[in-house]
């Protein structure tokens, strides 16, 4: 499960005369990955060069260990795609338009018909699925949308802001049957820009920033590695201790009463607080460094990565 | 391009457009040119037997009053078929699948053809096989040359109406539009056909060019307008293929 599936080696893509993409390059093991990045930083665009419907002006991409673009069919035939901004096949019911997705597939009519009501019944899907489309609900159009992708049994799913537009309790449903896909075995590439839906699902993380990769590994590493803040607690660590720490060179970022939480410059140079410490006869209780969110060190990676990127 | 994708998409298409009930309308209307053509057959050799020869060939008049009907079938079927996906922004999804601009658009195209061949061809058999039947100077080879004809006009004209019909849908996202965009297809080259060469000259609209060659293959005159008639239906077709391919390749795009 961890080999390699995805290989992207110094992309450069450019659309309508704008350079997109430009020196992607990423390789991606996890059973989950989420390519994450604000609005705008080529997540769309770099799904597209997945599936082989945007060619690359440099580069190469290898999907499945399939190449790209000359094995896009191949890929498209392996791969399930939930696109944000594509709807559901009009005309027709749920079931219907499931059933011709998978028809799209290579499935034969009557086995794209059985198909598509076990996808539906995986997925929660009651009588609503005789219903036409046009009148479905944001929830039940995601998880039309996700039978969709489903249907021909993919063994990558390319999901696209999934949870877009959904309230918060169907959010939760869906992000634990996208978790209950992953932990069956399926290898899974999530594109949002909510960090919380890539928190709870992935495990590696292809963070773009304007064009470029600004971090491509695991979550865990992401988080962990960066320096992030030392929070301590107890008594005399007031605004007169903090603004002692301070002449010592330490960034104060908050204190709070009898918390206090600062960067050092160093992560290893604490003893200069314990000997303030000491000097003020304060009582340290509790001296850590704060874990940070997931949000936290995608924005601290970005600001990283900014400078030398790509325009907009 | 795959046979599979395009059957799935012309078979689809087809289910959906006969839920319509203008469709299902258009379609009924299909049906009453070879009903009554059966009958004026039956009349015919009544009036033969009786010693009158009313020389009104009633295949030749079956097609000819049956393409009317055809077109406005192939007009309610085919002008919403790429407007809707578009306007549904659908294309993308398409390309997600092993699915290419061409066979999306074959596929299209087919559930326009598919339905006006059938409409002609068999009605057309029929008769062809119902005047074989009832006409004694007509044999088996004649029966089989009348069937080919039919055929020939038949494919010729289901090409060229879907070229017109699913072109004119690629142009917009609006059915009404298409629709609008399809008049345009036929009245335009027709004005300009009667400009140059005025009442007589070529077919360049495709229900000019199928009335051309349907006399020519049938009455066998002016078989130089039947085959101006064929080409023209010919690029009309192709010129809708082209268009439609060019603009879902365009939007079949993230």
């Amino acid at each position: 499960m961890n080999e390699t599936w995805i290989r992207i080696d110094n992309v450069r893509l450019s659309r309508g005369g704008r350079l997109v993409l430009e020196g992607i390059t990423s390789e991606l093991s996890g059973r989950a990955i989420g390519l994450v990045g604000a609005n705008g930083a080529g997540k769309s665009t770099l799904i597209g060069a997945l599936l082989g419907v945007l060619k690359v002006d440099s580069g190469s991409i290898r999907v499945l260990d399939l190449e790209l673009p000359h094995m896009a069919m191949e890929v498209r035939a392996r791969a399930g795609v939930m696109a944000e901004q594509a709807g559901v096949f009009p005309g027709g019911s749920g079931v219907d338009a499931v059933a011709f997705a998978g028809m799209l597939s290579g499935l034969s009519r009557r086995e794209a018909l059985r198909k598509a009501h076990r996808a539906l019944d995986a997925l929660d899907v009651g009588e609503e699925r005789y219903r036409p489309v046009r009148g479905f609900s944001t929830g039940m159009r995601q998880r039309c949308k996700l039978a969709m992708s489903l249907v021909h049994d993919p063994e990558i799913l390319i999901l696209d802001e999934p949870t877009v537009g959904l309230d918060p309790a169907g959010r939760t449903q869906f992000l634990n049957l996208i978790r209950d896909l992953r932990d069956e075995g399926r290898r899974i590439l999530v594109s949002t820009h909510i960090m919380q839906d890539a928190d709870f699902l992935c495990d590696d993380i292809l963070l773009l920033e304007s064009g470029s990769v600004a971090y491509s590994g695991s979550i865990n590493a992401l988080v962990d590695t960066d320096v992030g803040m030392v929070v301590a607690s107890g008594e005399g660590l007031d605004a007169a201790f903090a603004e002692a720490l301070g002449q010592y060179g330490y960034s104060i970022r908050n204190q709070d009463g009898e918390r206090i939480a600062f960067e050092p410059n160093d992560d290893r140079e604490l003893h200069r607080f314990w000997q303030l410490a000491a000097e003020r006869g304060a009582e340290v209780r509790l001296l850590g460094r704060e874990l940070r969110s997931l949000e936290d060190a995608v924005v601290h990676a970005m600001k990283k990565a900014r400078g030398g990127t790509v325009e907009h | 391009m795959s046979a599979h994708v395009i059957t799935a998409i012309a078979r689809r298409e087809i289910t959906i457009a006969l839920r319509r009930r203008l469709v299902k309308l258009l379609f009924l209307i299909n049906l009453v040119p070879p009903i009554v053509m059966a009958v004026i057959l039956i009349v015919n050799m009544a009036a033969r037997q009786a010693g009158f020869d009313l020389e009104w060939d009633p295949l030749l008049r079956l097609l000819q009053i049956q393409a009317g009907p055809v077109l406005l079938l192939a007009l309610g079927i085919g002008t919403p078929l790429v407007a809707r996906d578009r306007r549904e922004d659908v294309l993308f999804l398409y390309a997600t699948r092993p699915v290419t601009a061409w066979s999306y658009t074959l596929g299209k195209t087919m559930a326009v053809a598919f339905p006006a061949v059938a409409l002609l061809v068999v009605p057309g058999i029929l008769i062809a096989i119902l005047r074989q039947g009832l006409m004694e100077e007509f044999g088996l080879i004649d029966s089989l040359m009348l069937c080919g004809k039919v055929l020939v006009a038949s494919t010729f004209m289901a090409w060229g109406y879907s070229g017109v019909t699913v072109g004119s849908s690629a142009a917009t996202k609006k059915a009404r539009w298409a629709l609008f965009v399809a008049f345009l297809c036929f009245a335009i080259p027709g004005a300009v056909s009667k400009i140059i060469w005025g009442n007589d000259g070529y077919a360049l609209d495709a229900g000019r060019a199928a009335e051309d060659l349907l006399a020519a293959l049938f009455d066998g005159d002016f078989v130089r307008y039947g085959v101006v008639g064929a080409l023209s239906l010919a690029v009309w077709g192709g010129l809708g293929a082209f268009v439609t391919a060019a603009r879902v390749q365009r939007e079949m795009r993230p």
